[in-house]
Parts: C-alpha cells; structure tokens; sequence
C-alpha cells in the first residue's frame, strides 16, 4: 500500500517536472544566443606598445539572411583569438523574435541585422547603440549617399551600418532587345527608356511588332519601386505627405498599363521570371541581388544579357547591422561592424557573392574590372555607380515602409482598375488613417 | 481519517500538471493580452494605460466590420459545400456494397494533412492569372477567351479562400459523419427493412435524425475553426479591397505588421466575443430543433 502511495505520488512528481523541464529545455536550446558573459569581454590582449592590439573574445551575431555566416568566418580568420556565434533565423518571424529578446533582455545578440523592410521601426528604440559615438562616421564618409543615412536614427547619429548597397537597373536579354528596339547596346537602351513619355512611346512600338505577344516592361508597378525612395517621406512632422510627384508617377503608370507597355507580372511571380528568362518582357527592372532569378543552368545565360540605366536610380532591401545597446562585447562588436564597412570585406564579398558595396571607394576601384559571367563585357558598376550614387539620403522612420505598402496596393490596384487619382488617394488615406491612427491625416 | 485526506491530495497532484500548464502557457497570456488591450504599446517603449480607448477605436472600426463580414462569407462559402460533399460521401462509403472503403477515405483525408501554408500557396499558383493553370484550362476547353483575374474580384477571392477551406476540411468532416453513421444500432435499419422502406426513405427518415448529435459537433467545431480562418487566406493575400482579410488576419496585420500590439490585443478580445457569440447562436439554434 504505502508503496504504491510512493508511487503514485512520484508519478505526479515527473508529470509535474516534465512541464518544469519543457520549459527548461526550451531556454536551453538557446543558451548558444546568449551574449558571452563579462569575464570573456575584454576584447583586446595587451601587445607591445605601436602594434595593433589582438582581438580576442565571443560575438553572437543574429540574422535571417545566411551569407552572414561568410562574414563570420571571414572576421574569425583575421581575428583568430575571435569566435563568432552566427544565428539565422529565416522568414518574417524574425524581426518579432528580435523585438521580444530586446525587450525582455534574456539570450540577447551583441550583433543583430535589421532588414530596409522594417529599419525604420527599429533604428530609434533605446535597445541599438549609437555608433557615431564610437566614431563610425568618418568610416563612412565615402559610402553612397543612401546606405549610410538608411542607417540614421531621428537624433541623427548612426545606428546600424550595411555592408552592401542594392541597386536596381533594367535587365534585358541581348537577342530580344536586339530585335525589338534595334540594339543591344547598353548606353544606347540607356538613352532610348530615359524617360517615362519615350518608355511609352517605344513601348507601344514593341507590343504593336510583335503582335501584342512582346512587352517592354514586366509591370507598370516597378515605378512603386524607383518612386519609393526618389520621393519625399511619407511622414513628415506627424502628418502624412503624399509627394506630388506620386500624382505623376501614378499617371505614368496608368498609361503604361492602357498602351499595353507592361506584361503585368508581378515581381519575383513565376510568370516575371519566366518572361525576364524568355525575354516576352523586354526590359526587367531589377536590383542587383535578383539575378538568381536568371536561369544559368549549364552556364547558357553566360553573356547572353545586358543592363541599361532607368530613367531614375533605385534600390530594393538591404540588410544593417547594428549593436545590442548593453551588450557586455560593444567594443568587439564595434570592431565587426567596422570590418564589415571596410573596403577589405567588402571587395571581398563582391568578388565571392557579386553583391554590389555600400562603399562608393569600392565601386570606384572595381568599376572597370568587375564583371559578371551574364553580363559579358559589360561592367555593370559603371552603371550603378552612377544611378545609386544620384540616390537622396533619406534617413528611415517608423512609418514609411509600411505606409509604402499601403499605396502599393491602393494604387496597384487603381491601376488595374483604371481608377482616378483622387479616388485613389481617398482610399489610401482611409487606409493610412486606420493602419496608423497617429499619423494625421486631412 | 487521516489517510482520507491524504489521498484527496493525491487528486490534486494528478491534476496538478494539466493545471500549472494551462496557467503559464493559456491563462497568463490571456490576462496580459487584456492588460495590453487597455494600453497604448509598440513593443520598443514600455506600454502607457489608456483604459477603454482601444475598444472605443474597435466600435468604430468598419476594417474590423469589414474583416467580421469577410470571415462569415468565407464560412458560409466554404461550410455549405463541405458539409454537403462530406455527408454525400459518407452515405455512400458506409454502404456495404462498396470495394475499397478505407481506400477511399484515406484519400479524401489527404488534404487535411496538407499544411494550410501549401494549400495557399499551391492555389494561388493554380489561380494566378495570366500562369495559372485553372484558365490555361478554360482557356483550353474554349469556356472563357480571356483570361480571368480571380484575385482581382473580391467574389472570386472569396470563393477560392472557401474552396481552399472546404477542400481541406471536408475529408476530417467524412470520416466524423463515417463514425456517426457506424454508431446508429443495426436493428433500426433491419426494422425498416422489413416495414419495406427503401434506401432514401432510410436515410432521411432514420440516418439523419440520428445523425444530429454528429452535426452538432462539426457545426460548432466549424463555426470556431471558420471564424479563426487565417493562414491559408494569408497565403492568398488580403485581395481587391480587402475582401479576404480575414478577423484573424486583421489581428495578426496590425500587431504584428504595425507593431500596434494593443490594438491587436483588443481586437483579439472582439473575436474572442464573435465567435462566442456565434457560438451561442449555433447552440441554441440546434437545442431549439430538438
């Protein structure tokens, strides 16, 4: 009897320790994320007096992007007395996983990356050092225009830097380009799409040639793309602005879409990558990064494509980096962040992954050398160069994206649907005014 | 006597790991997001009282209205089918003439196990307009000459959301309606055989009427799934006009897209109140009947 007392009562025991123990386990599996205690923290050994002081000591790195771990690697190698944790965590999750930790404190990163998409609501939170503090500024004064101030907060000091800039230019396939607009030439397609009424016109040309089976462009909603960041802020002073030029732009876009210039396929869909391979879309706007997008399979892309200038710069994502604000590694942190906004990384990473630096040093000494396999002989910096380098530095605020993507599909959808201007900004406003009851609208 | 009480503890220490979970992991949760439905907080700043505010913003909210009424015609488009399909096709499954059953219903309960997130994404690919496979085939057999925009019409929006759902869900509601019929006690149908009743008379006359505590249960069970419809619309996107953002996918927009988690958490409240209410009405209604 009392033993079966014994035993009934130790089985509730373990039943209560197991839930105990779920939740045990669940902060162990993270223990790797916390921030390496004190004791590691000096971040540098003491060496003879005039030579560069070792690293030394453990950085925890989260990020949803994984050519991070490159990065690690690469700052480890340089550093060997430097271990770096690299954490991915992929997907839209990530940046609620990242809000959670700041604010609770526990299994925090030193280093953490913030996306274009969501910088603006982070880059002023009390939780990010202030880099200009630490002397990030003159890093970066020969950076492009527009990656360094993307990581600006209100108060105007740095808090996060990127390593890469990412910008957008017309792909096209040489052989259709060459059929329908005569030429393959690169600075001639530059100078024959420079602006949106000759975009039009040429574009009314192609579909008309090919029996309507040929579009121009992929979708009249790139323009969303290369107006988001040549155009005032959504938000200035707590009221909504909606730039003129928006007017213009929309315009714009319901012409294209009435003279069938556009193939109306959405960004990245399968039908955009299938008309940007078969060349049915003649130009595509496209950032840098996109090219995996090309099928290259058995190196039969090789050479076959050609890049033209838009008639106005443009970018899309890019991932910062910023520091946990009472990471007990700052300094060491800091050094990271300095590596990555160094020409050294940077040349590196262009070399080994083709993304475009966020250094406009970089750009000028690589911009006659670089190439890629798809774009033959062309050198496809020259071109960004000067299209992201034109680019306002527009610091980000917590509103823009997301007010960004209201319009987006406001206005996407005006277009399809032929609606007016005014009805459309009526419905955008709406739309703003529930999303963001604080944003003051008339 | 002491012995008595002793064992009385015992009780408590077996319910005793059911209870610490549902106190951490539900009830705490629950309390916060009431908490935090009374305040203001974008989760960077520490969140600021502000009492009945959110619930005054929700009264007046036609999104929120919008998004109720998405929700019920979602439901109603899918439930009705899915029902139907399914108590169809239990009847006949159940016959005993029928080769390959279990074969069967292994099959109709495939989609179920199918993740929402696929089904989304695998429907809109099959819908996408201009690559889509549904209009190469209308296009194919001459029903339509253009193709159509279906995500474009917010009743087409709807109704693909609804056939997505009902797809998935109709195969969990077969084998239900299955077991239901299997419960039915033979002599009932071996009396009506003999009075002469022929098979529909059987099955209206005595397969449903027992059939109604099953009912019941998926009505209900598909009134709180269908009202918490999320993950498979947000695959399929909000739609023209918002017409398939669902309550659920309202919730999830603002806190976790506008970081505006108060408001979330007082919206999460008003679903909690529609569904219960519906719920009620869903209840009651089948009690009436009886």
């Amino acid at each position: 009897m009392k033993k079966s007392k014994w035993f009934s009562m130790m089985l509730a025991l373990v039943m209560v320790l197991t839930i105990a123990a779920g939740c045990g386990n669940n902060s162990g599996s993270n223990t790797g994320n916390e921030p390496s205690p004190a004791g590691n923290d000096p971040a540098q050994t003491d060496t003879p007096a005039g030579e560069p002081k070792a690293l030394e000591g453990k950085l925890v790195v989260w990020t949803f992007f994984d050519q991070v771990k490159e990065m690690g690697l690469k700052f480890e190698e340089k550093n060997p007395g430097v271990e770096v944790e690299v954490n991915i965590f992929p997907g839209d999750q990530y940046q609620t996983k990242l809000l959670s930790a700041m604010q609770s404190g526990d299994n925090v990163p030193d280093v953490f990356d913030l996306e274009r998409g969501y910088i603006g609501k982070f880059i002023d939170a009390n939780f990010i050092a202030d880099l200009s503090a630490m002397g990030i500024e003159d890093l970066l004064k020969d950076y492009i225009p527009y990656v360094r101030e993307l990581g600006r907060a209100a108060d105007g000091t740095i808090r996060a830097v990127s390593d890469h800039s990412s910008p957008g230019a017309f792909w096209y396939l040489r052989e259709n380009a060459k059929k329908y607009l005569g030429t393959d030439d690169p600075e001639k397609i530059g100078e024959m799409v420079n602006s949106w009424d000759k975009i039009i016109e040429l574009g009314k040309k192609v579909n008309a040639d090919s029996g309507g089976k040929v579009f121009l462009m992929q979708n009249a909603g790139d323009l969303f793309d290369i107006g988001a960041y040549n155009t005032e802020p959504w938000v200035k002073e707590g009221k909504l602005n909606i730039d003129p030029k928006w007017k213009t732009y929309y315009e714009t876009q319901q012409q294209i879409r009435a003279n069938n210039v556009d193939a109306k396929l959405g960004f990245m869909s399968a039908g955009w990558g299938n008309a940007l391979n078969d060349g049915t879309a003649i130009l595509s706007a496209m950032p840098a990064w996109a090219t995996f997008m090309i099928d290259n399979k058995d190196d039969k892309a090789v050479g076959k494509f050609g890049m033209a200038k838009s008639p106005e710069g443009f970018y899309t994502g890019g991932t910062y980096r910023g520091i946990y604000e009472k990471s007990p590694n700052k300094e060491l942190a800091y050094e990271f962040i300095k590596y990555i906004a160094s020409p050294e990384w940077q040349e590196y990473n262009l070399g080994k992954t083709g993304n475009m630096p966020g250094s406009g040093k970089v750009y000028q000494d690589n911009m006659d050398t670089f190439k890629v396999n798809l774009l033959g002989d062309q050198n496809p910096m020259k071109v960004y160069y000067e299209l992201v380098n034109a680019m306002p530095g527009i610091a980000p605020d917590k509103y823009g994206e997301e007010v960004l993507s209201k319009w987006r599909k406001v206005a996407g959808q005006g277009i399809t649907n032929n609606t007016s201007y005014d009805d459309v900004v009526a419905d955008f406003k709406k739309e703003v005014k529930n999303a963001f009851p604080d944003i003051q609208v008339d | 006597m002491n012995s008595k009480i002793n064992k009385s503890y015992f009780g408590y220490l077996f319910i005793a790991p059911f209870f610490i979970g549902f106190a951490v992991f539900g009830l705490t949760p629950i309390l916060y997001t009431f908490y935090l439905s009374l305040t203001k907080w974008d989760g960077f700043s520490d969140p600021v009282f502000t009492g009945w505010d959110n619930y005054v913003r929700i009264v007046q909210d036609a999104f929120f209205y919008q998004a109720v009424l998405n929700t019920l015609i979602i439901w109603v488009i899918s439930i009705v089918p899915q029902l139907i399909i399914a108590l169809v096709l239990a009847l006949i499954l159940n016959e005993k003439f029928i080769k390959g059953k279990h074969f069967f219903r292994a099959v109709y309960y495939f989609p179920h196990i199918i993740t929402p997130i696929t089904l989304g994404v695998m429907f809109s690919l099959m819908f996408d307009w201009q690559t889509g496979s549904v209009n190469k085939l209308l296009m194919e057999f001459g029903w339509v000459s253009e193709p159509i925009n279906w995500f474009n019409s917010p009743w087409w929006s709807r109704a693909i959301v609804g056939l997505v759902i009902c797809w998935q869900y109709f195969g969990f509601n077969l084998i239900v309606f299955i077991a239901g019929l299997q419960s039915i006690p033979s002599e009932v149908y071996e009396a009506a055989e003999v009075d002469g009743a022929s098979k529909l008379q059987t099955a209206w006359w005595i397969t449903l009427p027992m059939l109604r505590p099953v009912f019941l249960f998926t009505f209900i069970t598909s009134v709180i799934g269908g009202l918490q419809l999320f993950d498979a619309p947000l695959m399929l996107g909000n739609g023209p006009d918002n017409a398939t953002r669902t309550m659920v996918m309202y919730l999830y927009e603002t806190a976790f897209k506008n970081f505006d988690y108060s408001y979330g958490s007082a919206i999460a409240y008003a679903i909690f109140i529609v569904v219960m209410f519906f719920t009620l009405v869903t209840a009651k209604a089948s009690k009436l009947k009886e």
